[in-house]
C-alpha cells in the first residue's frame, strides 16, 4: 500500500565534490513545503550530502543586516565544495564555525565531515554554482576519512552503475518506467539527461581510483598525477606548464562564450570562475589581458569582455 | 620517503610567498601527507594561504556572490519589468524556430506565446510573449510547463519573458505523469490510503454484519468481507446489499477507500459499480487464500480476518472487574521467523505454560497496536489450531531471536519487534544526553515541569540518559531512540561522568562531542520500530559502530566495480 503523502526527512548521499560541483540543474515542487534538489550529471537528486574533506578556508564577512555570513571550501580528492554558514543554522553549528575559522588562522590542518542542504544559485550573469548549507558537522580524524573516502566511492559507484543502466532506456518517465529503477531514480535521470546530454563518466572513476588509495593509506600512488596522464610521462614537465596555460586559455574563452548574454562579461565573473575551475587568480588576470592584447578578446566597454 | 616528490610543490607555494621557508613549506607537506591523508597536490592552496596569511595582513575582498531570490508568481501580471529568475507555471500557446545570428555564430532560438492561469478554465489569462534561448526540446504548444529561472524583458512598454541557457522548464502536463483513468482497474498493492478506486477480484470471504448507530437510533445492514488479487487482499465494507458469492470474480468501479487505523478498506456505496468479471487466467480462492497468511512482520494496526501462523512463547491469565463481573484475559508474548509481538485471547485456550512454547494457526483474528506493537486479538477459542510442528526450522530460540532487516524494508513496512538494522548517523539531536523525566508518566519535562495534563503542577522528575539520532542509508531515514545503558555503553561513559561532562562544557558542547564521535559514521541499532504517519522511529536497547574499516571496505568497493 502507498504510505499517505507526508513530510518526510530527505536522505543524505555520500558524495565527491566533483560530482556535485559540476551540477546547474535543480528542481524544486510546486507546493509550500515540497522539497528541492540538485540534479547531478548523473541524475541524482539529491537534497542532502555527507561531504568531508580538508577545510581549505573559512572567512567571516559582514552582511547589511549586521550579522556576519561564514564562507568555506572543503577540499576532497575530487575537487572544493563550497559552503556557508549563514543566520539560520543552529548555534552549535555557528559555534563551531567561529572555532574552526580561529584553529584555520593558525595554520592547523583541520580535517571536516558534515551533512549539509544541497543549493544551487545563479549569479547576475547567469553562471551556476553550487553551495552548501551545512546542518551538522564535526572534525574528523584520517581513519574516519578514510572510511568517508571508502563509503563515498561506493556509493559513486553505485550511482554510475544505475545511470549506465539507465542509458538503455530513452530518456522519458514512460520508457524508464520500464526498467527496475524505482520512481525517484527515473525522475533523476530523466531530468539529467535531458538537461545535460552525453556525459563522460571517466573522471569519476579516476575520483574514485584515487581516492580508494586514499582510503586504504597509499598516498604515493593518490600523489601521483591522474593516470590518464601517466600515458605522457615522457612529455616534459616544461610542456606540462604549456600545456596548462593553454588549458587556462580555452577555460576563460569558454567562461566569456558561455555567459555572454550580449553584452560581454564582466572582468570579476570570468576570474571568479577562473578560480572556481582551480586556476589562481593572478595567473587567470595575466592570462586574460595578454588575450586582450593578443586580439583574442575585446573589451567593448571598460571591464567587459567579449570574443573578437 | 624522499622529500624530492614535494620539489615542485614546493615551488610553487614559494612563487606565491617569496618570504616562506623552505624547510618549513616541505614541513607542512609531509604533516598533511602523513597525518591528514592529504596528497600535496590537494594540500596546495591550504598551505599557500597560511604562508600567505603568515606574510601579508589579510584583505577580505569578498565579491558580490549573493545568490538572488527566486520570485515565484502565479501570474504574468505579478511580474516587473526588472524582476529575474521568476519562477511560473503557464500553457505554452504557441512555439516557433528561428535561425538567429548571434555572436557571429548561427544558433537557434525559439519564440511565440505562453498564457499564464493554465489550470483553471474560464479564468482571465494573460498573454507574453517569450524567447526561448536554450532553447529547450520539452515546449511543445499546448503544454503546461513550470520554468525557473526566467527573467522579465521590457522593450517600448511590451512585456516578455526570456527563458535563458540558466533557466529550467519542467513540462507538468502532457503525458509525462501517468494518470489512473477512472474505470480502470488497479493492483490492490498499488491503492491508496484514500480515495476511489477501480479494482477486479475475487471475493475471498462475506458475511453479513450490522453497524449500531452510536446514538441508539437503531441499526444498519452492512456486509463485511475480503477481495484479492495477485497481488494482495483487502478488506470491504458494504452498506448495499452485497450478493455475489465467495469465489466470483468481481469489478468493482468507484468504491471509496478508508483507512482504519493503518490499515486501507474498501467501502461500497450507492454509487459504486459491482459487475461479474471473466477472466479465466484469473488465480483461484485456493492460491489467493494461501497468500492471505501474513507473518509477524505484515501485520498492521486494524488488520482483520488475518490468518497466520505463530508460536507462543509467554502465556498467563489475568482478570480484572468490569460492571461488576469478574473476567479473564489470556495475554502472552509470540514470535514467528520475521519478529516477535503480542496475542490476547478473550476465551481459554488449550494452551498450559508447562507446554510453551507452541506453535498456533490462527484464522479470521483481528490486530491491534499499542505503542507500536501488534497485538493480535483472539475473540474465539476455535480461531486457534495448535499444530504439532512449526512449518520453520524449529532449532530457532525465537524467544531471543533478532532479525536483520535493511533500513528500507524497515521503514517501508510495520513496526517490529526484535530486530536489528544499520545506517550512517546523520544526525544528533540537541535533547541527547542526560533529560529529566516526569516520575508520574515518564514524559520529558520542560524547565522542570511535565507538560502532560494529567501531571499538571508535578514538578517531581527522574534523571534518565538517551540518544536522539537520525540513521539514513542514502535511500531512507529514521529516528534513533538509544536508551540509557545502550547510550553509556556506545559513548564508552557513565551516567556521572556524563552529567559531569556537560555541567563542565555545557548541553551545547557536549551534544557536539557526541557529533564528534558519531557523525557519518555506519552504526547498527537493535530493538524495536513505531512506524507511523510521522515515519520511522527506532527504539534501540543496543547500538554499535562498525564498518568503520576503511582499507576493507575499499577492497570491497574495488572487488565489485572492479576498480584497479
Amino acid at each position: 500500500m502507498q504510505p499517505a503523502r507526508s513530510i518526510k526527512r530527505q536522505p543524505a548521499l555520500h558524495m565527491f565534490a566533483s560530482e556535485y560541483g559540476e551540477s546547474t540543474l535543480s528542481e524544486k515542487g510546486s507546493g509550500e513545503f515540497d522539497p528541492s534538489f540538485v540534479v547531478t550529471k548523473i541524475g541524482s537528486r539529491v537534497n542532502r550530502v555527507v561531504v568531508a574533506g580538508l577545510l581549505e578556508r573559512i572567512e567571516g564577512r559582514d552582511v547589511a543586516n549586521g550579522s556576519v555570513i561564514y564562507q568555506g571550501q572543503l577540499r576532497d580528492p575530487s575537487g572544493i565544495n563550497y559552503f556557508s554558514v549563514g543566520d539560520y543554522v543552529s548555534d552549535s553549528v555557528k559555534d563551531l564555525t567561529i572555532q574552526l575559522s580561529a584553529r584555520l588562522e593558525s595554520g592547523e590542518p583541520i580535517l571536516i565531515l558534515m551533512i549539509a542542504k544541497t543549493r544551487l544559485y545563479q549569479t547576475d550573469e547567469g553562471a551556476i554554482y553550487t553551495s552548501l548549507r551545512p546542518e551538522e558537522m564535526c572534525v574528523i580524524d584520517t581513519q574516519r576519512y578514510a572510511s568517508w573516502l571508502a563509503k563515498t566511492s561506493q556509493s559513486l559507484m553505485e550511482r554510475m552503475s544505475t545511470y549506465l543502466s539507465s542509458l538503455d532506456y530513452d530518456s522519458n518517465v514512460e520508457s524508464m518506467a520500464k526498467s527496475d529503477l524505482s520512481e525517484q531514480q527515473v525522475l533523476g535521470l530523466v531530468a539529467s539527461r535531458n538537461h545535460y546530454g552525453d556525459v563522460d563518466l571517466e573522471h569519476y572513476r579516476l575520483n574514485v581510483m584515487q581516492a580508494l588509495d586514499i582510503a586504504e593509506g597509499r598516498l604515493e600512488a593518490a600523489s601521483k598525477p591522474a593516470p590518464q596522464r601517466q600515458l605522457v610521462e615522457e612529455t616534459e614537465v616544461k610542456d606540462k606548464e604549456v600545456e596548462a596555460t593553454d588549458d587556462l586559455e580555452s577555460v576563460i574563452l569558454d567562461i566569456i562564450t558561455k555567459l555572454d548574454q550580449g553584452d560581454g562579461v564582466e572582468f570579476e565573473t570570468i576570474l571568479i570562475n577562473a578560480e572556481a575551475r582551480g586556476f589562481q587568480r593572478s595567473v587567470a588576470e595575466e592570462k586574460l589581458e595578454e588575450l586582450s592584447d593578443n586580439g583574442t578578446v575585446h573589451e567593448p566597454a571598460f571591464g567587459w569582455f567579449r570574443l573578437v | 620517503m624522499s622529500d624530492d616528490k614535494y620539489e615542485s610543490h614546493i615551488k610553487a607555494v614559494l612563487s606565491e610567498c617569496p618570504d616562506a621557508d623552505t624547510d618549513e613549506v616541505r614541513a607542512a607537506f609531509i604533516k598533511y601527507e602523513e597525518e591528514f591523508y592529504i596528497p600535496p597536490q590537494d594540500a596546495l592552496r591550504s598551505i599557500i594561504r597560511r604562508f600567505q596569511s603568515d606574510q601579508a595582513p589579510k584583505s577580505s575582498n569578498m565579491s558580490s556572490q549573493q545568490p538572488r531570490q527566486t520570485k515565484k508568481v502565479a501570474l504574468l501580471s505579478e511580474l516587473a519589468a526588472t524582476d529575474r529568475d521568476v519562477e511560473i507555471e503557464v500553457e505554452v500557446v504557441s512555439h516557433n524556430l528561428r535561425e538567429q545570428t548571434i555572436r557571429g555564430e548561427q544558433k537557434q532560438i525559439a519564440f511565440g506565446l505562453i498564457e499564464d492561469n493554465p489550470w483553471e478554465d474560464g479564468a482571465t489569462k494573460t498573454r507574453w510573449e517569450y524567447k526561448d534561448w536554450g532553447p529547450n526540446t520539452n515546449i511543445t504548444p499546448g503544454s503546461i510547463i513550470r520554468i525557473e529561472g526566467a527573467s522579465v524583458n521590457e522593450y517600448q512598454g511590451r512585456m516578455s519573458l526570456n527563458i535563458n541557457q540558466g533557466a529550467r522548464v519542467a513540462v507538468l502536463r502532457e503525458g509525462t505523469r501517468p494518470v489512473t483513468q477512472p474505470g480502470e482497474p488497479i493492483d490492490i498493492s498499488d491503492i491508496p490510503k484514500d480515495g476511489y478506486i477501480c479494482l477486479v477480484g475475487r471475493v475471498l470471504s462475506s458475511r453479513d454484519d450490522q453497524i449500531h448507530r452510536k446514538d441508539g437510533s437503531g441499526s444498519i445492514d452492512v456486509v463485511r468481507g475480503r477481495i484479492a488479487d495477485e497481488t494482495g487482499t483487502i478488506g470491504f465494507l458494504s452498506w448495499e446489499p452485497f450478493s455475489h458469492e465467495v469465489g466470483s470474480l468481481i469489478k468493482i468501479d468507484g468504491a471509496q477507500v478508508k483507512t482504519f487505523r493503518d490499515t486501507p478498506e474498501l467501502n461500497f456505496g450507492r454509487t459504486t459499480k459491482i459487475e461479474s468479471f471473466h477472466d479465466a487466467n484469473f488465480a483461484n480462492v485456493e492460491k489467493l487464500n494461501s497468500q492471505n497468511m501474513k507473518s509477524i512482520s505484515q501485520l498492521t494496526d486494524g488488520a482483520r480476518d488475518v490468518e497466520t501462523v505463530v508460536q507462543i512463547t509467554e502465556w498467563e491469565k489475568r482478570s480484572f472487574t468490569k460492571d461488576g463481573e469478574e473476567r479473564h484475559l489470556w495475554s502472552g508474548q509470540i514470535a514467528d521467523p520475521t519478529g516477535r509481538c503480542r496475542m490476547s485471547a478473550w476465551q481459554q485456550l488449550p494452551i498450559e505454560s508447562t507446554d510453551l512454547p507452541v506453535t498456533v494457526k490462527l484464522t479470521g483474528v483481528r490486530v491491534r497496536a499499542w505503542q507500536g506493537i501488534p497485538d493480535i486479538t483472539v475473540d474465539k477459542a476455535d480461531q486457534v489450531e495448535i499444530l504439532s510442528s512449526a512449518p520453520w526450522d524449529g532449532d530457532i530460540d525465537l524467544e531471543n531471536h533478532v532479525v536483520e532487516v535493511g533500513l528500507t524494508d524497515i521503514v517501508n513496512s510495520a513496526s517490529r519487534v526484535g530486530i536489528e538494522t544499520s545506517g550512517t548517523v546523520v544526525s544528533v539531536r540537541e535533547d541527547s544526553g542526560i533529560i529529566m523525566r516526569c516520575v508520574e508518566c515518564r514524559r520529558v519535562t520542560r524547565d522542570g515541569e511535565c507538560s502532560f495534563a494529567g501531571c499538571v503542577g508535578k514538578v517531581e522528575s527522574q534523571q534518565d540518559v538517551r540518544l536522539r539520532l537520525v540513521i539514513d542509508n542514502e535511500d531512507v531515514t529514521a529516528s534513533v531512540l538509544i536508551n540509557k545503558d545502550a547510550a553509556l555503553k556506545l559513548m564508552n561513559t557513565t551516567e556521572n561522568k556524563m552529567a559531569k561532562a556537560i555541567e563542565n562544557e555545557g548541553q551545547m558542547e557536549y551534544v557536539q562531542s557526541i557529533r564528534d564521535y558519531l557523525l557519518g559514521r555506519n552504526l547498527i541499532v537493535g530493538g524495536r520500530t513505531i512506524i507511523d504517519d510521522q515515519g520511522a522511529m527506532i527504539l534501540a536497547d543496543h547500538a554499535e559502530i562498525s564498518g568503520d574499516d576503511a582499507a576493507m571496505l575499499a577492497t570491497e568497493v574495488r572487488a565489485k566495480w572492479g576498480v584497479n
